[in-house]
C-alpha cells in the first residue's frame, strides 16, 4: 500500500518535470522561413550572398488574427529578391510600455537590428548616451540606405541626429502628422451658446461653451476629464494660447512640462516659476470647478472622455490633431450626426504652435546588431520603396486593404478595424511620398494641416540633449512638489490659487530650481 | 472527572460562542461578495452608464460587449487558459513536493544546519538586487527570455512557503520520526511514507498559495515573456487587454492606431471575471484537506 | 505527558556525545542535507547569484559598460530621496501602514480562523470560506474602482444615500484624515480571507486528542480556545509577524496608487516611499535609483528583522525564525 502511494507520488513529480520541461519548447518566437538566396550582389554592388534576418522592434500589442504573418511572408519575398534579407518583428507590448521598451534595451539582446525611438516621447536621446544605439557614419547610410540618407540630407536634418558628432538616428521626417494638442468640442453646441460661427476662438471662449453645455444641456457633463490620468490639466493649454513661452523637449519633470523658452529667446525659464501667466490659469481653473465643468472627484476619476463624447454625455474631450482628422471628426459626424465637432488648439490665436518634431518617430540600429549594413538597406526598402511600404503599412492589397478609383486607401467589406487590423506600427520612416490618404479621415484634413503650416513655427532644438544626472536630484525634488501643487491648481481646488502658487515656488526655489535652470541653460547653449 | 460530563454543555458561552462566530462569518462574507457582485454586474452593462450613474448589484444596460471585447481572439484566451493552468498545476505539484521536504529537514533538531539555511533561505526575502540586475541575470546568463521557464521556475519556491511548511511540520510528534527511525528507515524514507501524509492540512494550505501565486502572475511574464511566445499566461493577456486601451488613449503614439468602442472601466470588471472564474472551484477541492486533527493511532498502533 | 520525555532523552545524548569533525556531521545529516538542496540550489541560482548586481544602486549606469563597468557614484543615487525633505514623512507613513496591516491583519485572520473553527455546518464552512477567498483576487485597480464608485461625491453610493436621506454629501476624496481607515479596511479586506487559510490549517493539526481530553476535562468553548486553540497558534503567529518585519519598509504600491492616484490632497496621511519615488522618478528611467531605494528598504527591514528575531530568542528559541 505504501509503495504504491509512494510510486504515485514519483510519478506525479516525475511527470510535473516533464511536462514542465516541455514548456520549454513551446516558448520562444516564430520560426523564420530561409528563402534560398538568389542574389549576390545588390543593384548598386554590395554582397548580399548571406541571407539576413533583420530584426525590428516595435511598440503595440502583436496582432493574433494572422494578418502580419500573412503580410510578412509576401513583404520577405520581396526584401529577399531585393537585398536577401527579411524581416522580423518585435513587439514592446503597450502594458507597462514605458518600462517594457527600457527593459528591452536593457537585456542588450543582441538579434535587435532595427528599433523605433523618438526624441519626444521614447527616450531616444537618453538611450543614446546610454549606450543602446549604434553610431552611423555618413559612409554607411550612404552606401546601404541611399534613399533615404538623400532624403534627409535634402533637407539639412542630420545635424539633428548626432551626438557627440556621430549620426545615432534616422528621422521620420517625411511624413506629416500633427500632434499639437489641443480641445474637441461640439460646434452646435457653441453656436447655441452664442459663439461667434460656432467657433472657440480664444481660450475665454471655452469658459462660455462650458457654462452653456452644464447650464443647458442635462446629464452632460462640459468635460468629463479623467483627473487620475491627466494631472496636468489644462495649466499648460493656457500658457500656450496666452504666452509665447515655449515648451522644451526632453526635460520633463515628473510627469510634467515644466522647462520652457520663449519665442526668439533661448533663455531657460518655467512660468511656473516666473510671470503672472500661471496665476490667471489657475484662477480661471478654480472658476471652471465652481461652474462645474468637471467632477467634483476629478482627480480619482479613470473613464474615457472619448467615449463619452461619442456617447453625448461629456462635451469635450482632450487630445491632438492627428486625433482630430483621423478618428474624431469623422466618428461625430457618424455617432453624433449634426455635432459639427471642431478643435481647438492650444496657441491657435497667437501662433504659439511648433511644427510636428522631425524625430517624433525615429529608427535606431542597436548598439549589437549582427549585420547593421543589411538592416540599413532593409530600412531603406521599407521607407522607399512602394512595395514594401504598402505591405508594412496597409498590409495585402484585397485583404487588408484596397484601392479607390480616386487613389485613397480603403477597406474591403466585412473588414473591421478592430479585429482585423494588421498591427505593424511602423512608425519610424513613414513617407509622404508613398502614403495613401486614408478615405475615412476627415475630408477637410488637408487645409486643417496647411492652416496649421501657415502658422506654425520650427521648433529649434531639436538636437537638445541633456545632462539629465546633473540634474537629477533637483528634477526628483522638484517633480515630488510639482506633484503636489500642480493636480490641485489644475482642477481649481484651492480657495487661493495665488497663495498656493507663491508656496509652491518657494519650494520648486528650495527643491534646486537655480541649478537645474543652469545646467539646462549649459547644454541649450552648446547648441548654438 | 468520568463520562458523566462529557455531555456538551449547552449553557450561556457555548451558545453566545457559536452565534457570535454565526454572525461574524456572515457578516464578513456579505462584505466579500458584495463588491463582487458590484464587479459581476458591472461587466455585464454599458460603459456610459456606469460612467454616470455608477455600479448597481444589477447590470445597467445589459450588454455584453465587454465580454465581446476580452474573448476577441477565443483561440488566444483558450491557449492562456491552457498554458496558465499547466504551468499551475505542474509547479504547485513540483513545488509542494520540494518545499514539504525542506520544510520538513529544516524543523528536524537533529539537523545541525537548520538555523543557517532557514537563515539562508530568509536572507533573500530581505535584500534583492532589483530589478534591473535581475533581469540581466536571468534573461542574459540564464538565457531564460521568452520561454516559460522563466515564469515557472522563479514561482516554484518562496521563502515565505518554506518557511510556513517548516512551521506546520513542527507539529508533527517526533515520535513518528522516532519510530520510523527505530524501524531502520532513512529521512528521506521518513519523510515520504511517514510525515508527508500527515501533513494534509499543510500540504493543502501551501498547494493553494503555490497555485495561486501561478495563477495570478503576471509581472515575471510582463518581463521575460512579453510578445515572444504565442500564448500569454492568462493574467498578463487580460491586463495587457485592459492596459492597450489606457496607453492608446492617452499617449502620443495613440493616433497612430485606430480603434472604435473600447469599453473601459467595463472591461476591466469583465477581465477580472474571467481570470478568478475557473481558480474558485479550486477552493472547495482543496477544502477537504482541511479534516480536523491527526491521530497518533498509527504511532501507537 | 510522553513527548517531552523523549525529547529530553534525546537532547541529553545529543550533548553528551564526543565532537565531530565537518565530515562526520555532514554525512550524518547527508539526507536532510540533500533534501534542502533543491531549495539551496534555487536560492543560489535565482536570488544570491544576481545580488552582486546591487552594486547598480551606487552607479551612473549605462548599457555600454554594464553594471560593473559603469562608473561608480557612492550614494548620489540615494540623494534624491534625502533632498526631498519628505524621507522621514515616507518612511513614517510606510512603516506604521505595515505594522497596522501585520498586526491588525493577523490578528483578524486568527479570529476569523477560530469564528470559522466553531462553525459545524461543513456546507456552509465550504461555501463562505470560499467567498471569503473571492476578495484576494480583486486586483488594486478594481478595488480602486469600486472605493470610487462608494465614495466619489457625484455618483458615489455612500452620498446617493445621504442625499436620499435629506443629508449634506460629504467630500471623502478630499479628506485626507479618513483615509488610513479606509485603505486599511480595504487591505483587510483583500488579505483576511486568504491568510486566515494558514490559521484555519493549524487548528485542523491539533492533535484532536488533547482536544477531546479537555472535552472531557469539562472545558467550556471559550476555555478551548483560550487554553488549547490560541497557544497552538502563537508559534505560526510570531513566525508570521516575524517574518513580515522584514518587508516593513515595503509598501503595497497598487493598492495605495489605486486608491489615491494623483489626489494630493491626501498624500499627507497616504502617501509611502512607492508611490512617492513612483512620481518622483517618471520619466526618468533610472534603474539604478529604484535599486538604490529597494536597498534602502532592505537596509531598514533587515535591522529591524535581526533585533526582532534576537529578542523572540531569548524569550524561546522554538519561535524565532533561524
Amino acid at each position: 500500500m505504501r509503495e504504491k502511494k509512494l510510486t504515485k507520488r514519483i510519478l506525479a513529480i516525475v511527470l510535473s518535470v516533464i511536462t514542465a520541461v516541455s514548456l520549454v519548447g513551446c516558448g520562444g518566437g516564430g520560426s523564420s522561413k530561409s528563402a534560398d538566396s538568389k542574389k549576390q550582389e545588390s543593384d548598386t554592388g554590395i554582397d548580399i550572398s548571406k541571407h539576413e534576418v533583420v530584426n525590428m522592434l516595435v511598440l503595440g500589442d502583436k496582432p493574433t488574427n494572422g494578418r502580419l504573418e500573412a503580410m510578412l511572408e509576401q513583404l520577405n519575398k520581396a526584401l529577399t529578391e531585393k537585398a536577401n534579407a527579411e524581416l522580423k518583428l518585435t513587439y514592446v507590448e503597450w502594458a507597462d510600455w514605458q518600462t517594457q521598451y527600457n527593459v528591452q534595451l536593457l537585456s542588450g539582446d543582441d538579434s535587435l537590428d532595427i528599433i523605433t525611438t523618438a526624441t519626444d516621447w521614447l527616450y531616444a536621446w537618453e538611450n543614446t548616451q546610454k549606450g543602446a544605439f549604434m553610431p552611423l557614419s555618413e559612409e554607411m547610410l550612404k552606401t546601404y540606405a541611399p534613399k533615404t540618407y538623400e532624403q534627409v540630407n535634402a533637407k539639412g536634418n542630420w545635424d539633428i541626429c548626432k551626438y557627440d558628432n556621430e549620426i545615432y538616428l534616422i528621422p521620420e521626417d517625411y511624413y506629416t502628422q500633427y500632434t499639437n494638442h489641443g480641445l474637441f468640442y461640439r460646434g452646435d453646441w457653441a453656436k447655441e451658446a452664442g459663439l461667434p460661427d460656432g467657433t472657440v476662438s480664444k481660450f475665454d471662449d471655452l469658459t462660455t461653451y462650458f457654462k452653456y453645455v452644464k447650464e443647458n444641456k442635462d446629464d452632460v457633463i462640459p468635460w468629463d476629464v479623467p483627473g487620475k490620468n491627466n494631472t496636468g490639466g489644462l495649466l499648460g493649454g493656457y500658457i500656450q494660447s496666452n504666452t509665447d513661452y515655449r515648451v522644451l523637449i526632453g526635460c520633463n519633470v515628473g510627469n510634467y512640462e515644466f522647462w520652457y523658452t520663449k519665442a526668439g529667446d533661448a533663455t531657460v525659464s518655467s512660468p511656473y516659476m516666473e510671470d503672472d501667466a500661471i496665476y490667471r490659469a489657475a484662477e480661471l481653473m478654480k472658476e471652471w470647478n465652481e461652474i462645474g465643468v468637471w467632477r467634483e472627484d476629478v482627480l480619482n476619476f479613470d473613464g474615457d472622455t472619448r467615449e463619452e463624447l461619442y456617447a453625448g454625455t461629456s462635451g469635450a474631450d482632450q487630445h491632438h490633431s492627428q486625433t482630430y482628422y483621423s478618428q474624431i471628426k469623422p466618428n461625430m459626424d457618424i455617432k453624433q450626426p449634426g455635432s459639427d465637432a471642431k478643435m481647438y488648439s492650444w496657441g491657435q490665436e497667437n501662433n504659439n504652435i511648433s511644427k510636428p518634431l522631425k524625430t517624433h518617430g525615429a529608427a535606431a540600429i542597436s548598439a549589437n546588431s549582427k549585420h547593421p549594413e543589411r538592416a540599413l538597406m532593409v530600412y531603406d526598402l521599407l521607407r522607399n520603396d512602394e512595395e514594401c511600404y504598402r505591405y508594412i503599412n496597409y498590409g495585402i492589397e484585397g485583404t487588408d486593404y484596397i484601392i479607390t478609383e480616386d487613389g485613397k486607401l480603403a477597406y474591403p467589406e466585412g473588414y473591421d478595424p478592430s479585429t482585423d487590423g494588421l498591427g505593424a506600427n511602423f512608425w519610424c520612416g513613414r513617407n509622404d511620398d508613398l502614403e495613401l490618404e486614408n478615405s475615412f479621415i476627415w475630408s477637410g484634413t488637408e487645409d486643417m494641416i496647411a492652416g496649421l503650416n501657415a502658422i506654425a513655427y520650427d521648433y529649434e532644438y531639436e538636437n537638445l540633449i541633456i545632462d539629465k544626472n546633473a540634474i537629477e536630484v533637483e528634477q526628483s525634488a522638484i517633480a515630488s512638489v510639482l506633484s503636489e501643487y500642480l493636480p490641485l491648481l489644475a482642477y481649481g481646488k484651492y480657495d487661493d490659487p495665488k497663495e498656493k502658487i507663491d508656496e509652491m515656488r518657494q519650494k520648486i526655489k528650495d527643491a534646486g530650481y537655480d541649478n537645474a535652470k543652469a545646467s539646462l541653460q549649459k547644454d541649450l547653449d552648446t547648441l548654438k | 472527572m468520568g463520562k458523566k460530563r462529557t455531555k456538551i454543555k449547552l449553557g450561556g458561552s457555548s451558545v453566545a460562542l457559536k452565534l457570535i462566530s454565526y454572525v461574524v462569518v456572515i457578516l464578513f462574507t456579505i462584505i466579500c461578495i458584495l463588491p463582487f457582485i458590484l464587479i459581476v454586474s458591472a461587466s455585464f452593462s454599458t460603459e456610459v452608464i456606469i460612467n454616470k450613474e455608477g455600479f448597481g448589484l444589477l447590470p445597467k444596460g445589459p450588454t455584453l460587449s465587454a465580454y465581446s471585447w476580452v474573448f476577441r481572439y477565443p483561440k488566444m484566451i483558450l491557449g492562456s487558459y491552457a498554458v496558465t493552468i499547466t504551468m499551475t498545476v505542474c509547479g504547485t505539484i513540483l513545488g509542494l513536493f520540494l518545499i514539504a521536504m525542506t520544510g520538513y529537514a529544516l524543523q528536524r533538531k537533529d539537523f545541525r544546519f537548520r538555523n543557517l539555511l532557514s537563515f539562508f533561505i530568509y536572507f533573500t526575502t530581505l535584500f534583492s538586487a532589483g530589478m534591473a540586475p535581475t533581469f540581466i541575470w536571468v534573461s542574459r546568463y540564464l538565457n531564460l527570455r521568452g520561454s516559460y521557464l522563466a515564469v515557472f521556475l522563479q514561482l516554484l519556491m518562496s521563502p515565505w512557503l518554506i518557511i510556513l511548511m517548516k512551521n506546520f511540520a513542527k507539529s508533527v510528534p517526533y515520535e513518528i520520526t522516532e519510530s520510523g527511525k527505530m524501524d531502520g528507515a532513512g529521512d528521506f524514507r521518513i519523510f515520504i511514507s511517514l510525515i508527508f501524509p500527515m501533513l494534509k492540512p499543510a500540504l493543502a494550505t501551501v498547494g493553494l498559495f503555490l497555485a495561486l501565486g501561478y495563477w495570478n502572475e503576471w509581472y515575471q511574464s510582463s518581463l521575460y515573456l512579453g510578445s515572444s511566445v504565442t500564448y500569454k499566461p492568462l493574467q498578463y493577456y487580460l491586463y495587457n487587454i485592459i492596459n492597450t486601451a489606457n496607453a492608446l488613449r492617452g499617449s502620443v503614439a495613440g493616433a497612430n492606431v485606430t480603434f472604435t468602442d473600447l469599453p473601459s472601466n467595463t472591461l476591466k470588471m469583465a477581465t477580472a471575471v474571467v481570470a478568478t472564474g475557473p481558480i474558485i472551484f479550486l477552493y472547495p477541492f482543496v477544502q477537504k484537506y482541511f479534516i480536523s486533527g491527526i491521530t497518533i493511532g498509527a504511532v501507537k498502533g | 505527558m510522553k513527548n517531552s520525555n523523549t525529547k529530553q532523552q534525546y537532547k541529553t545524548e545529543i550533548v553528551k556525545a564526543p565532537k565531530k569533525s565537518l565530515w562526520k556531521i555532514l554525512k550524518d545529516n547527508k539526507t536532510l542535507l540533500l533534501m534542502c538542496l533543491p531549495a539551496i540550489i534555487f536560492f543560489i541560482v535565482f536570488n544570491y547569484c544576481p545580488l552582486p548586481g546591487v552594486y547598480i544602486a551606487f552607479t551612473n549606469y549605462n548599457f555600454r559598460d554594464g553594471i560593473f563597468g559603469s562608473p561608480f557614484v557612492g550614494f548620489k543615487n540615494f540623494e534624491f530621496l534625502i533632498k526631498s525633505g519628505q524621507l522621514w514623512n515616507l518612511t513614517k507613513n510606510t512603516v506604521l501602514y505595515n505594522l497596522v496591516f501585520i498586526i491588525l491583519g493577523n490578528v483578524l485572520q486568527v479570529a476569523l480562523a477560530i469564528m470559522m473553527n466553531e462553525i459545524r455546518s461543513k456546507w456552509f464552512k465550504k461555501v463562505s470560506q470560499t467567498i471569503m477567498f473571492l476578495p484576494y483576487f480583486i486586483s488594486a485597480v478594481l478595488i480602486g474602482a469600486i472605493t470610487f464608485n462608494i465614495f466619489n461625491y457625484d455618483t458615489g453610493v455612500l452620498n446617493t444615500i445621504i442625499r436620499e436621506a435629506g443629508g449634506n454629501p460629504i467630500k471623502i476624496y478630499s479628506m485626507a484624515g479618513l483615509w488610513p481607515f479606509i485603505i486599511i479596511f480595504c487591505q483587510m479586506w483583500q488579505q483576511t480571507g486568504y491568510g486566515s487559510v494558514v490559521y484555519f490549517a493549524s487548528i485542523c493539526g491539533i492533535d484532536s486528542g488533547i482536544v477531546e481530553a479537555a472535552e472531557v476535562d469539562g472545558a467550556t468553548n471559550w476555555q478551548r480556545i483560550r487554553y488549547i486553540i490560541l497557544p497552538s497558534l502563537k508559534p505560526t503567529f510570531v513566525i508570521l509577524l516575524l517574518f513580515a518585519l522584514g518587508g516593513i519598509m515595503r509598501g503595497n504600491f497598487g493598492l495605495f496608487w489605486n486608491l489615491v492616484g494623483n489626489n494630493s490632497q491626501l498624500f499627507a496621511t497616504t502617501d509611502i516611499i512607492e508611490t512617492a519615488v513612483y512620481r518622483m522618478m517618471m520619466s526618468q528611467n533610472n534603474f539604478a535609483t529604484s535599486s538604490a531605494v529597494g536597498l534602502y528598504q532592505s537596509i531598514f527591514g533587515f535591522v529591524l528583522v535581526m533585533i526582532s528575531n534576537w529578542l523572540v530568542k531569548r524569550i524561546d528559541p522554538n519561535y524565532a525564525l533561524f
